[in-house]
């Protein structure tokens, strides 16, 4: 009975390893080339000529975390150890700003999420040796990161040993991590760097103005940030401050802002002897933004594509549907009086200039906007 | 095709030893120096490595060494001081600072390199070394007469001799574990590593693997593989992500150390063979090789 079993055993795992996934039908359609998976020119279903998994960007299949299991248990290669309870759903919310799901599923063209074991043979002894076998390519994705912020490698954070088995219930664990999430990442306002650049010493960057005012999410700048970033068991609160030294080159340490900050543009755009102030629209362009203007994001006038887009002062750059007969005036926070409200806009607005002063002339001598107004102030 | 008549010059050589031991009865199983092309090794991904140290209690427990329990090697302050293996130890993990792209410290197992053409074995002047067709080097206790010619030739400093045992003091060295190779089990430190760091497979296969990780990750590794071509090459062989000088690996050439025609004199002297028969000895050896070489061209 044994034997058979042992033998099905075989034939199921043959299969696992040999079946890669097909990874349906139009996925001649998908944005990669033919060659990234196959070697030859005409692959075939009887004979594909598949490239192993590539460890390379082949990941086509994204979920939210809120979607993905709460809970994985590993039990496939238990020995010495119990099984391993993967707490999956805080991994991927974790893993949004360290890569995201590709992190660790490198491989996945469409289709349902593979196993591991789909092409990590649970066997040590083994064939085909370029790929680590199961045991190795779950502790290769585990340990390279909780080793690089606890600085150990005990097993026991994650293992437990058989014979303690007993003290754990599965229940209790899923019971630890029910509806449990990564705690929200907190921004940063305003960071200094000071390097040693003789274009001026300070880097003065307003975090929360790219976020919030310039739209930008946080993983267009942080893709691969590690855990230890937050998470290093030797960061206490003494060294928090501690001036940390990049050896970064030229290129790596400007990646981030000259992806929007053009690289020929002026270095002082940045770089400055002095710690400056945050963006102020006002001062920068000239043209202080009012109540509505001021909760838009940049994007909204400016658009999403880069360069942005020079907006002139004129309202109907962006408000291209207002017009004399729907224009309301009290969106300026001035209403207009009933005797004002029948005029056209040309006739305050010379040349429906908006960015000027409106001139009161054309009817009254003396008058001059804003200490006469030709209606109500609203409140602001 | 020189390397190739070298080596059936030594299998010759090897076969007509055994032929003069079956007359000694002091000497057992003679000496053997076979390249076989299937031979196995191990690649060893530093880049992988953990530094968990796994490796050296399953070596130890493997070659009944006193290795207590698996726990106590989680305490990584004996990876502040390097190490070498001895005679405590047929393996060690010493550990470096980080290398390039990494944050991580660069740790590097280190035991016998399984010389493609082993320094230790043209040394021994008793035939004690063996090196196999899997590949692995192997020290033989009943031979050695204790002379320590082996430690002084290895270009890696891996034999370990027992200095506090009066008696019968032993040469210590991975063996590149033999008997479990014997039995189709892996090594035992390749068997316990958990991030499967130590690729176990055939030597052709692993410089292949090596290769094609070199090329798919360029920012992950140096592009060398230490072992592939040092003193000839080396079953064992490593990757990293930092120059091997910078691991205290050492720097040698691509011949091997040192001449191989010493194990002749050596195998004979081994075996107390008479002069006479001495001379009749290489007579027979090079009128078997001037045979060799006419049937060769005869066919060609
Ligand atoms: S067991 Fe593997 S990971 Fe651990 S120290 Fe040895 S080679 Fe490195
Ligand atoms: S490393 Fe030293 S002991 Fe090992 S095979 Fe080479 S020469 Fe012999
Ligand atoms: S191959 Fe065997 S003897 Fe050599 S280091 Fe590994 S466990 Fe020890």
């Amino acid at each position: 009975m044994k034997k058979i079993f042992a033998i099905l055993l075989v034939i199921v795992c043959a299969v696992a390893i040999n079946a890669q996934q097909s990874p349906g039908k139009d996925h001649s359609k998908l944005n990669i080339t033919c060659k990234t998976c196959h070697t030859c020119d005409v692959p075939t279903k009887s004979e594909p000529c598949l490239v192993l998994c590539p460890r390379e960007r082949m990941v086509t299949v994204y979920q939210k975390p809120e979607q993905t299991p709460e809970l994985i248990v590993m039990d496939q290669i238990s020995d010495r150890y119990g099984p391993v309870y993967f707490s999956h759903r805080i991994h991927a919310q974790m893993s949004n700003m360290g890569g995201g799901c590709e992190g660790c599923h490198h491989f996945n063209t469409s289709g349902p999420i593979l196993k591991c074991s789909n092409c990590h043979e649970s066997t040590r002894k083994r064939e085909n040796v370029s790929v680590p076998d199961l045991k190795g390519a779950y502790h290769r994705q585990c340990m390279d990161c909780h080793r690089e912020w606890s600085h150990d490698t005990g097993c026991n954070s994650c293992h437990q040993l058989k014979k303690d088995l007993k003290d754990v219930k599965k229940d209790n664990i899923q019971k630890k991590y029910a509806g449990k999430q990564h705690p929200v990442v907190l921004e940063p306002t305003k960071l200094v760097y000071e390097t040693k650049s003789d274009k001026g010493k300070f880097v003065t960057f307003y975090h929360n103005d790219h976020t919030k005012q310039f739209g930008l999410s946080c993983i267009s700048c942080h893709k691969q940030e590690s855990c230890t970033k937050c998470h290093d068991v030797n960061r206490t609160d003494k060294n928090k401050n501690l001036k940390v030294v990049t050896k970064k080159t030229f290129e790596d340490q400007h990646k981030n802002c000259i992806s929007c900050h053009s690289k020929t543009e002026n270095c002082n755009k940045c770089h400055n002897d002095k710690i400056i102030e945050p963006f102020n629209h006002a001062k920068s362009t000239g043209w202080a933004l009012n109540k509505y203007h001021i909760n838009l994001s940049c994007t909204k006038c400016h658009g999403t594509k880069l360069p942005y887009k020079k907006v002139d002062n004129r309202c109907s750059g962006c408000h291209q549907n207002w017009n004399e007969e729907n224009f309301k005036h009290s969106v300026t926070g001035l209403q207009l009086d009933e005797n004002h409200s029948a005029f056209s806009c040309e006739d305050c607005h010379i040349d429906k200039n908006f960015a000027v002063k409106p001139s009161c002339n054309n009817c009254h001598d003396d008058y001059s906007f804003p200490k006469q107004k030709p209606g109500k102030m609203l409140k602001k | 095709m020189s390397g190739k008549s070298r080596r059936d010059f030594l299998k010759t050589s090897a076969l007509i030893g055994a032929g003069v031991t079956g007359l000694s009865a002091t000497a057992k199983a003679g000496p053997k120096n076979i390249l076989s092309e299937d031979r196995m090794g191990v690649l060893v991904d530093t880049t992988a490595c953990v530094g968990c140290r796994n490796c050296e209690w399953a070596c130890k427990e493997a070659h009944n060494l006193p290795a207590g329990n698996l726990e106590s090697y989680e305490d990584r302050k004996i990876l502040e001081t390097k190490r070498r293996p001895d005679h405590t130890a047929l393996t060690v993990v010493n550990e470096y600072s980080s290398g390039k792209n990494s944050n991580l410290p660069v740790d590097v197992k280190v035991q016998c390199m399984h010389c493609d053409h082993p320094a230790c074995v043209s040394a021994c002047i008793v035939g004690a070394f063996s090196k196999h067709e899997n590949g692995s080097v192997t020290w033989d206790t009943d031979m050695c007469i204790g002379c320590r010619y082996c430690m002084a030739a290895c270009p890696f400093q891996i034999p370990a001799f027992e200095y506090d045992k009066a008696l019968n003091p032993k040469i210590m060295k991975c063996d590149f574990c033999i008997e479990r190779t014997k039995e189709g089990k892996v090594p035992a430190c390749v068997s316990i590593c958990p991030v499967e760091a130590l690729t176990y497979g055939s030597r052709t296969d692993l410089v292949k693997i090596a290769r094609d990780r070199i090329k798919r990750n360029p920012d992950r590794y140096v592009d060398h593989i230490f072992g592939e071509y040092e003193v000839g090459g080396t079953s064992w062989m490593y990757l990293s992500n930092k120059e091997f000088a910078e691991l205290e690996f050492p720097k040698l050439g691509e011949k091997p150390a040192p001449g191989v025609s010493e194990s002749i004199q050596h195998g004979i002297f081994a075996y107390f063979v008479p002069p006479v028969s001495l001379y009749a000895l290489l007579g027979g050896i090079m009128w078997i090789s001037k045979r060799r070489k006419e049937l060769d061209e005869e066919i060609k």
